[in-house]
């Protein structure tokens, strides 16, 4: 579903990653650890088509980073949910419009984008904080409207950015049973993260080490 | 139609949403607009003022005092069939006693025993042929003909006027120019400003997978209705003044600012235009 085939990067004064190899299958759980600055959200950015390789190319699905045009980037990114350290949600929305964003985006009818939102914020255990505004929310709360607004979109993979980063380590157990819920159900997830101790509750998880750009162990 | 009263409903919360950042940029768009206006209103009148000026300018023909009836008549009908004629005025020897009276206060008659005045005309030009070029051209042909005994026309007013008209018109319309330019810049740069602020907005959009003119549409409308209100406040703030001007200032000042309803419009389309054009100018900057 995703390949990474001999990929460079660099941009600015960072290094980037350097002849990067691996790939993704559908329904797949991968932990992207290494120390900060390693590289690990130079994938994610390449995966969803923020940076583009100098050398080698990516694939993700039937999208291809060397002949992809800026028109079919929306496209594939309706297909790649994002969740962020920082969460990115729109403060002047409530969690029900944050989260409905992904829909309207796509052009969906208004009954379907409320049933499928209704249903996710249920699923993420957020279906009675429907109008608060994300100031109104605690972290590890955020974090949920923001993994329900990538999973909306029924995406094949989601990428997450240090979802843990803000969070106490209670609510990051939490979030991280959440996701591994969510790769239960068929959806591929791939976390950044350079905190082992969540690697290991997700026990089937593949491992892919990252150190000054490049991969040194996938396991 | 989701989609469409998405981004509607998007554009008028934006303008909520903008807060203060919105509310400047309506009043940055209202101030341009009043300038523009007053600037406009200004310039037109100047440039009639010079025109009326202009328009009074005649040239009187005095014809031999031995011309006879007929031939006054046939020079009468020469000067009708004339293009650059707009009108003619024919002033007979007893008319002319009548203005000397008006004019110096003592009738000719006491002065002298008899009317020494001759026939006279007295011809308004087209407005195009109300220049030097061509008033000295309709003197020179008119002084040919046997029955004239002289033209005379004020040629040092007309020397003046051209001057001073070329300098009034460069000036007036580098002012407008000026105004509508600083309007467009000032515009441009306030809403600049409110996309600017709700970077997070766009950069979101485009992570869930938004295309460029769905995240276009929202902000241009928003953008076009700070035009919109911005020039509603300029209408109402220049209908005020000019009201004031006209009903309580003419005491002081001899003008009267006459617009029609077409020109509050005007303005209304116009600042409409600016924050539609304006909102377009930013927003690509940020999409890139």
């Amino acid at each position: 579903m995703i390949s990474f085939i001999n990929v460079n990067c660099t941009f600015g004064k960072k290094a980037g990653v350097k002849n990067v190899n691996f790939s993704v299958n559908s329904g797949e759980f991968i932990f992207l650890t290494g120390p900060s600055g390693a590289g690990k959200s130079t994938i994610l950015r390449l995966i969803y088509m923020d940076l583009f390789p100098e050398k080698g190319k990516v694939i993700i699905r039937n999208y291809n980073s060397n002949n992809i045009h800026d028109r079919e980037i929306p496209y594939l990114r309706r297909k790649v949910g994002m969740v962020f350290q920082d969460f990115r949600l729109l403060p002047d929305r409530n969690v029900y419009q944050n989260v409905a964003l992904s829909l309207y985006v796509s052009h969906y009818k208004t009954s379907e984008i409320k049933k499928r939102v209704y249903r996710v914020l249920n699923q993420v255990g957020l279906g009675h904080r429907v109008h608060y505004r994300p100031s109104e929310l605690s972290g590890g709360e955020q974090q949920r409207v923001a993994i329900a607004r990538a999973l909306v979109k029924e995406p094949v993979v989601i990428l997450a950015d240090e979802p843990t980063g803000n969070l106490d380590p209670r609510v990051s157990i939490d979030l991280m049973s959440l996701l591994n819920k969510i790769n239960k159900k068929g959806t591929a997830i791939i976390v950044a993260t350079h905190n082992y101790s969540l690697i290991q509750r997700i026990p089937g998880a593949r491992l892919i080490q990252i150190d000054e750009g490049e991969i040194v162990n996938i396991t | 139609m989701t989609v469409f009263w998405f981004l509607i409903r998007e554009g008028f919360k934006g303008l909520i949403r903008s807060k203060y950042a919105g509310a400047f940029s309506v009043i940055i768009i209202s101030i341009s607009l009043i300038l523009v206006g007053f600037g406009y209103v200004g310039s037109r009148d100047t440039l009639f003022l010079v025109e009326n000026i202009r328009a009074q300018f005649d040239v009187d023909i005095f014809l031999h005092k031995t011309a006879s009836s007929e031939e006054i008549d046939n020079f009468a009908a020469l000067l009708d069939s004339m293009t650059e004629v707009r009108n003619v005025h024919y002033i007979s020897p007893e008319k002319a006693a009548v203005k000397f009276k008006k004019e110096f206060g003592e009738d000719i008659f006491d002065i002298l025993d008899y009317n020494p005045l001759p026939s006279s005309f007295t011809i308004n030009l087209k407005p195009i042929y109300r220049n030097l070029v061509s008033v000295e051209g309709i003197a020179s042909i008119l002084s040919n003909k046997p029955v004239v005994d002289e033209v005379k026309y004020r040629k040092q007013f007309l020397i003046l006027l051209e001057k001073y008209q070329r300098i009034v018109l460069i000036t007036v319309v580098s002012v407008f120019a000026f105004l509508a330019l600083l309007s467009i810049i000032l515009t441009s740069n306030s809403i600049k400003m409110t996309i600017f602020a709700r970077r997070e907005v766009i950069s979101t959009m485009k992570l869930v997978g938004a295309t460029n003119s769905f995240i276009r549409w929202p902000f241009i409308i928003e953008g076009t209705l700070q035009g919109f209100i911005g020039s509603c406040l300029a209408s109402l703030f220049i209908y005020g003044i000019f009201y004031f001007l006209n009903n309580y200032l003419q005491t002081v000042i001899e003008y009267k600012a006459i617009v029609s309803y077409r020109y509050y419009i005007g303005i209304v389309i116009s600042g409409s235009l600016l924050g539609l054009i304006g909102s377009r100018r930013a927003i690509r900057k940020f999409l890139k």
